[in-house]
């Protein structure tokens, strides 16, 4: 066990040194977190105020109530105009309007008005349109509180009957949907990341010993199974150091910020944590998610140490070999929304179960909560399946591995490699 | 001379080959051994189960006298495959100490040992250079450092000197005298004959995974020799049916002729004298290694054919 120990040194050692392991642990926290405030920030800011001209032939739309609500609301503005539709049609782009409204004369307040056109000179989304929409609401709302008498205070009265409902389950009181959702999805995403990103390391770890003519050279050495669980751990470590780097960057951030106690968007971030670390499964989750990080990995990392044994130089032949091994993991993810919307639900239980998405899922079932939505029986069964299929898939990728290294020539098929994993040595 | 590797009856099938068909042999202490073949005659698996790479599927491997054990065997083996290379990225000092680790040298060994090695090669200034800052020749010079830094009882080298130039040719070549002076025993694959003869006291030839010549060369080539001799002399005569041998070549000063079945050398001898021929030599003409190789090669198919195997 001497030389799995210095298979694993050297696979550590080698990565941990390099200039991209220190870059990507240092930017990717940092492009997240520009990602998530660079959005934030482009979305407020570029959302170009559409100016609106109304044709009112109906007479209800009228100057001082436009007015009073552009005050209201500077999401977009709205201008009566007395132009006949025809002139504006014909000028809209010298006009200085971005599109005009007609308000038809057949309009009547006590009946239902299902749509009015927005004329524009290019074809926009409903998205760009959503202010506009709200604003001629909101008027035409205002128009009707009128004709039926409805003041301020009447007004006040009818939009308190708005309920809002809090689920809450019952089994867990404690228990907080909003903050689950966003703990779920982030750890989720991130195992997704981290499967993809390792995975394809080892992948390309394997390829690099068997291109550069070196698997032989350490086969006459060490059992080839040995080599591959040593470049396995030894990744694996590197992977786990990086998490736990990000783990300590985020507490450093969000101490130095509470210390500060600054109220602009990093201190609204940290608040978001605060949140989360006050949550009572955080201990549970995190070392599940250290669980499930690790099981996921283990779990696909022989198999594609498995199909970098089977390739040759070409990228193009991994690509096609290693594609079979990413849709479950792609899978996962995409099944997602739908398991943060029912996490009780069957597809949710089979997701976290079964290995193969089970890393993803069960992280996304875990943070609403420990045994309210979870029971300990699944999580129990979802974890020991978890052990089983990676002992499975690294049995079954050792033997694949075994003769893969050696195999020079052309791409194999997947029957062909199936056939290796089962003969007899 | 006690043999430090045996091999008796050794079986290996792929799915369409018999790589490895029934091969016996047996290597002595302190020898050179040549195995050679043609291409994919089954060398390179029958040496992949010698180091404990392939598990054969039947036979048996006997090494320094006791039942092969390729955990704990494999320290002892120095192997050198054909199809060899480095870690492209990784400094050369801290490849080697890792190389040499693997094969069970604690690091405080290790070190000395590579250090001893790189002054031997002049390769010290190397230590903290890249493998891709190295050259062909350069490479393989290390790669043969990290075969032998162990300092294995049994060293096997496939192909060791492709790719490389006279002047490393002859540095390797030295040095593998020396670890044979030292004790170490050296197994030898490649299909360049000249190499062999030169370097080599005993061959195994191998051909569609089986035996088919085994021995020392010299007894070898007694054995097939072809009565060939060759004379020079001023003028051979023209030779009738009453000359006890026939010319098979003439080049320049000498004649290679070939003694006629049930006629001795001292019956050519007697009748050129006869003949009034003055004789300025008179040498026996043995088979080179190529020689044999192809004629005992010859007439099996360029290129192995796959077949179908039946368990």
């Amino acid at each position: 066990m001497n030389k799995i120990r210095l298979i694993i040194g050297r696979e550590y050692l080698t990565r941990i040194r390099k200039k991209t392991f220190i870059l990507s642990t240092v930017l990717f926290p940092l492009l997240y977190l520009g990602l998530i405030l660079g959005t934030g920030y482009i979305t407020a800011k570029s959302g170009r105020k559409m100016h609106v001209a109304v044709i009112d032939s109906s007479g209800y739309f009228t100057k001082a109530k436009i007015d009073s609500l552009n005050l209201l609301d500077s999401s977009s503005r709205l201008s009566l105009v007395t132009a006949s539709a025809s002139s504006l049609e014909s000028g809209l782009e010298k006009s200085g309007y971005d599109g005009f409204i007609v308000v038809p004369a057949t309009v009547a307040w006590d009946k239902p008005l299902p749509f009015l056109k927005l004329n524009t000179t290019h074809t926009m989304s409903m998205e760009g349109t959503a202010p506009v929409q709200s604003k001629i609401n909101a008027l035409w709302m205002s128009i009707k509180n009128e004709k039926l008498g409805i003041d301020a205070e009447k007004k006040r009265i009818l939009e308190q009957n708005n309920i809002i409902i809090v689920p809450e389950n019952i089994k867990d009181r404690k228990a907080n949907s909003g903050v689950a959702t966003a703990i779920g999805s982030v750890s989720a995403i991130l195992i997704y990341i981290i499967l993809l990103l390792y995975g394809s390391q080892v992948m390309m770890g394997v390829m690099e010993e068997k291109t550069n003519r070196i698997a032989e050279v350490i086969v006459s050495s060490v059992k080839p199974f040995q080599l591959m669980l040593g470049k396995i751990l030894g990744i694996g470590l590197v992977c786990l150091t990086q998490i736990l780097l990000w783990i300590f960057f985020i507490l450093i951030i969000y101490n130095v910020t509470k210390l500060t106690g600054k109220a602009d968007a990093m201190s609204s971030v940290v608040g978001g944590i605060q949140d989360v670390f006050t949550s009572s499964n955080m201990p549970l989750i995190l070392s599940c998610f250290v669980f499930y990080l690790l099981g996921g990995f283990f779990f696909y990392a022989s198999l594609f140490a498995a199909v970098g044994s089977a390739v040759n130089e070409d990228m193009r032949e991994a690509q096609s070999l290693s594609f079979p091994l990413m849709m479950p993991i792609i899978f996962s993810v995409a099944m997602m929304t739908a398991v943060l919307k029912d996490p009780t639900g069957s597809l949710a239980f089979w997701g976290s179960i079964i290995p193969f998405s089970s890393p993803i899922i069960m992280m996304v079932r875990l943070p609403f909560g420990v045994p309210g939505t979870v029971p300990w029986w699944q999580l129990g069964l979802s974890m020991s399946l978890l052990i089983a299929g990676f002992i499975f898939t690294t049995w079954f990728a050792g033997k694949i591995y075994r003769t893969g290294i050696l195999m020079y020539g052309k791409k194999p098929s997947w029957k062909e490699i199936i056939k290796w994993a089962f003969r007899k040595n | 001379m006690a043999s430090i590797l045996e091999t008796r009856d050794l079986k290996k099938y792929f799915a369409t080959q018999k790589a490895v068909d029934n091969i016996s042999l047996s290597v002595a202490q302190g020898s050179i051994f040549g195995l050679l073949g043609p291409n994919g005659a089954g060398k390179t698996t029958l040496i992949r189960m010698i180091t404990g790479i392939f598990y054969p599927d039947s036979g048996e491997i006997l090494f320094d006298g006791k039942k092969f054990d390729p955990l704990n065997d494999v320290a002892k083996i120095g192997y050198m495959p054909e199809e060899r290379g480095l870690y492209k990225k990784m400094k050369i000092g801290e490849q080697t100490l890792y190389l040499a680790q693997l094969k069970g040298l604690n690091r405080k060994d290790a070190t000395k040992k590579v250090k001893e090695w790189f002054i031997k090669f002049g390769m010290e200034s190397w230590w903290n250079k890249k493998v891709e800052d190295l050259s062909k020749g350069m490479s393989q010079k290390l790669q043969f450092v990290t075969t032998v830094l162990h300092n294995p009882k049994l060293i096997i080298l496939d192909e060791p000197f492709s790719g490389l130039d006279p002047v490393n040719s002859n540095l390797i070549k030295d040095e593998i005298f020396n670890l044979a002076k030292n004790g170490s025993t050296i197994i030898f694959s490649t299909h360049r004959m000249e190499q062999v003869e030169e370097i080599c006291n005993q061959i195994v030839l191998v051909n569609k995974g089986q035996k088919i010549l085994d021995g020392e060369i010299k007894n070898l080539k007694q054995q097939f020799k072809e009565n060939l001799y060759s004379i020079g002399a001023s003028a051979i005569p023209e030779t009738n049916g009453s000359a006890p041998f026939e010319v098979s070549n003439t080049m320049n000063d000498e004649t290679v002729i070939k003694i006629n079945d049930g006629k001795s050398t001292n019956d050519v001898l007697q009748y050129l004298l006869q003949q009034g021929v003055v004789i300025h030599s008179f040498n026996e003409v043995l088979p080179s290694l190529n020689d044999i190789f192809i004629k005992v090669v010859e007439g099996t198919a360029h290129a192995r054919q796959f077949q179908e195997i039946k368990d």
